[in-house]
């Protein structure tokens, strides 16, 4: 009965880790829903983030270009970017080589800081390392806040045809290419070498220890407990100590031999690197359109965010709002048909924003009302807005002039909820 | 009254039988073979703890080649390793005289530190081994063993062995991490292989900001920090591994306890 028991007990677990693991599926955010709206809509503004081609091979280069914006809506709560950030790349761990990342045309080897409300353009060219399918995000490492992510792009790496192992290679200063992906692990003096002879003389040593003595644990324990711990000492003999000599002396050889053998076989070494670099920010193009926040309301039942503002256009051409974006979403005014849209992009509502007034013509000066509603604000959990502890939103509002020359600048403030 | 004197006459009697058991042969038969558990257990044990309390301690430092800077990783892991060495050896050293937990700590750390690098790092996340392989302390736990074996006392080994345990870590290390100090050109910025590999193998959560590079205050001598860390690490060492040798003996002592107990 009991064996019976077992056995289907055993059966039906063993069902339901299967129907478990068939049921579960691919893991497909990457923390873009994961943190407070508030932090996702008042921190940095992606936009323009384009991978390219999205269909390669083992060894194939991928580029990620892009642009973003510093809210100057930064929460005071979370450290700010202005103080340490890297531009990083949200990808699977190294499923890809980076072999260049820049800001404004700074290479991003090392960490920097960025001012707030500011545009930065950025480029990061990737060589594709492990098949496989791919969510890549750009992202920013800021210092004690943690990663912001910008939206994700799949992307699809093949195995390459040849079959050939991976190679990474790279010229060191003294003239010597090398390939990174074996530097150093083989050979006499290699990684492996070194590591196999200390672990036998590890071993050798435990050897000598616990497997030459007549008596070890119960039987030492015994005796030095008869002999008190004045005596004790007599259980090791003169065989140990010329043992633990011989050991002594080897082990301080092999270290001073090695140090020296290193020292000549590599004669030019340099510290490990560090520090910040400067990236020189470029200034948003705001146009000649003057945008005064009013107040804001977001409607939970209707997953809509409603902002009334002034605007006032100094120009003199007629400016149309085109797209209002915010925690990666982009809200597309449908009448206005411009903007562009990326192979693979997700997070665009195509008629998410409805715009009171059609044009801003020169010289005037109009209250709009924006309502950016889709489900999406449920989607990517934005309604979570009104759990935050400072309760206001930011994006960027973009808009277009008569030649249909984008312009666009960032727009915050309160934000008030209507629950019903 | 000293312990012998204070054991009751029935113990008197069991410890004297235990005595002549290790002369008899069926019963040394029987030790071996507890014996044989015993280097189980305890070494399962040591493998767990160690490998435990490095990952929280060392970890990065131990993870990626582009961390082991000249200041920071010659002090944080010889401190963390000899933590946990002073305060198991005070207990085998007394009861048992085997001078051999600082060799199977850092021989047993190394070996489950491959086995983590290769499944966890290598197989399951891509990462070169080039790139993670563990640092190698087995030299330092032979040199502080050896030494407690031939002087035959914990002070003696805590000023010698524990002194060459922090000093000797980079030079030790120095045979196999040279060729990642190797200098390399890159977009017009001056960096060592392993800098160059921290930034082409991908971190996501690690950002470069991240590593602690020479960040401290021993900057005389004028710029020999190699060596200067080598003196204040084992100077360290000799201080942090007597301070867990005496906390080895206060847990030693936690016996009169499981006495009671019994």
């Amino acid at each position: 009965m009991k064996r019976m028991l077992c056995g289907k007990v055993g059966v039906n677990s063993l069902l339901a880790s299967i129907v478990l693991l068939l049921l579960a599926g691919d893991a497909l955010a990457h923390g873009e829903r994961a943190q407070l709206a508030s932090m996702r809509m008042r921190t940095v503004h992606w936009f323009d983030t384009q991978v390219t081609p999205l269909n390669v091979k083992v060894g194939d280069v991928v580029t990620v270009t892009g642009k973003f914006v510093t809210s100057v809506w930064w929460p005071k709560h979370m450290p700010s970017i202005e103080e340490t950030v890297y531009l990083n790349i949200g990808v699977p761990g190294p499923t890809f080589l980076r072999l260049h990342s820049e800001v404004n045309g700074v290479p991003m080897m090392r960490s920097t800081a960025f001012p707030l409300g500011k545009v930065y353009e950025y480029t990061t060219v990737l060589r594709a390392r492990i098949a496989g399918r791919y969510h890549v995000h750009p992202l920013l490492n800021v210092m004690d806040a943690g990663s912001l992510v910008a939206k994700g792009t799949w992307l699809e790496v093949a195995d390459n045809e040849s079959g050939e192992p991976f190679v990474n290679e790279v010229t060191t200063l003294p003239g010597d290419t090398i390939d990174l992906e074996t530097y150093g692990l083989h050979g006499v003096g290699g990684v492996y070498f070194w590591h196999v002879l200390w672990i036998m003389m590890g071993v050798g040593y435990l050897v000598y220890w616990l497997a030459t003595k007549k008596e070890l644990f119960i039987p030492r324990f015994i005796r030095i407990r008869e002999m008190g711990d004045d005596r004790a000492n007599e259980l090791l003999t003169k065989r140990d100590f010329i043992a633990s000599s011989i050991f002594f002396t080897l082990t301080l050889a092999l270290i001073l031999g090695g140090y020296l053998w290193a020292e000549n076989k590599y004669p030019i070494t340099i510290p490990l690197q560090t520090g910040l670099v400067d990236v020189e920010p470029i200034e948003i193009p705001s146009g000649d359109l003057e945008v005064v926040v009013d107040h804001a309301t977001y409607e939970l039942a209707g997953r809509s965010l409603t902002m009334r503002v002034n605007m006032t256009n100094h120009g003199d051409s007629p400016i149309r709002i085109g797209e209002f974006l915010t925690a990666n979403i982009r809200f597309v005014n449908a009448e206005v048909n411009e903007g562009e849209f990326y192979e693979g992009e997700e997070m665009v509502s195509m008629d998410g924003l409805t715009v009171s007034v059609d044009y801003i013509s020169p010289g005037q000066s109009v209250d709009v009302e924006l309502v950016a509603s889709d489900a999406l604000w449920e989607k990517f959990r934005m309604t979570g807005l009104i759990h935050d502890p400072d309760s206001r939103f930011a994006g960027l509002i973009f808009y277009y002039d008569d030649a249909g020359t984008r312009y666009y600048q960032e727009v915050g403030g309160s934000v008030l909820p209507e629950f019903f | 009254m000293s312990e012998v004197q204070a054991i009751t006459e029935k113990e008197a009697k069991a410890r004297a039988l235990d005595i002549k058991s290790l002369d008899n042969p069926k019963a040394m038969k029987l030790y071996r073979r507890f014996d044989g558990i015993l280097i189980l257990v305890l070494f399962a044990f040591i493998t767990l703890g160690i490998q435990i309390q490095f990952t929280l301690t060392a970890g990065d430092w131990d993870y990626w080649i582009d961390w082991r800077d000249r200041r920071w990783w010659p002090l944080v892991s010889p401190f963390t390793l000899l933590l946990f060495i002073g305060a198991f050896t005070y207990g085998i050293w007394t009861r048992l005289r085997l001078p051999i937990i600082a060799t199977a700590v850092t021989t047993l750390l190394c070996l489950v530190s491959w086995l983590s690098r290769y499944l966890n790092f290598y197989e399951f996340t891509h990462f070169p081994m080039s790139f993670t392989f563990p640092s190698t302390y087995i030299g330092l736990g032979i040199l502080l063993d050896c030494t407690l074996a031939m002087t035959r006392s914990l002070v003696v080994s805590a000023m010698i062995g524990g002194g060459l345990f922090g000093a000797l870590v980079y030079p030790l290390n120095w045979s196999f991490m040279a060729p990642y100090k190797v200098p390399v050109e890159f977009n017009g910025t001056l960096m060592s292989v392993a800098d160059l590999m921290g930034y082409e193998y991908i971190r996501t959560t690690t950002p470069e900001y991240l590593r602690i590079i020479e960040e401290s205050t021993l900057r005389t001598f004028g710029g020999s920090v190699t060596p200067l860390t080598a003196v204040f690490a084992g100077l360290c060492g000799i201080v942090i591994y007597a301070i867990f040798l005496y906390v080895g003996s206060w847990i030693n002592g936690l016996d009169k306890y499981a006495k009671r107990i019994v």
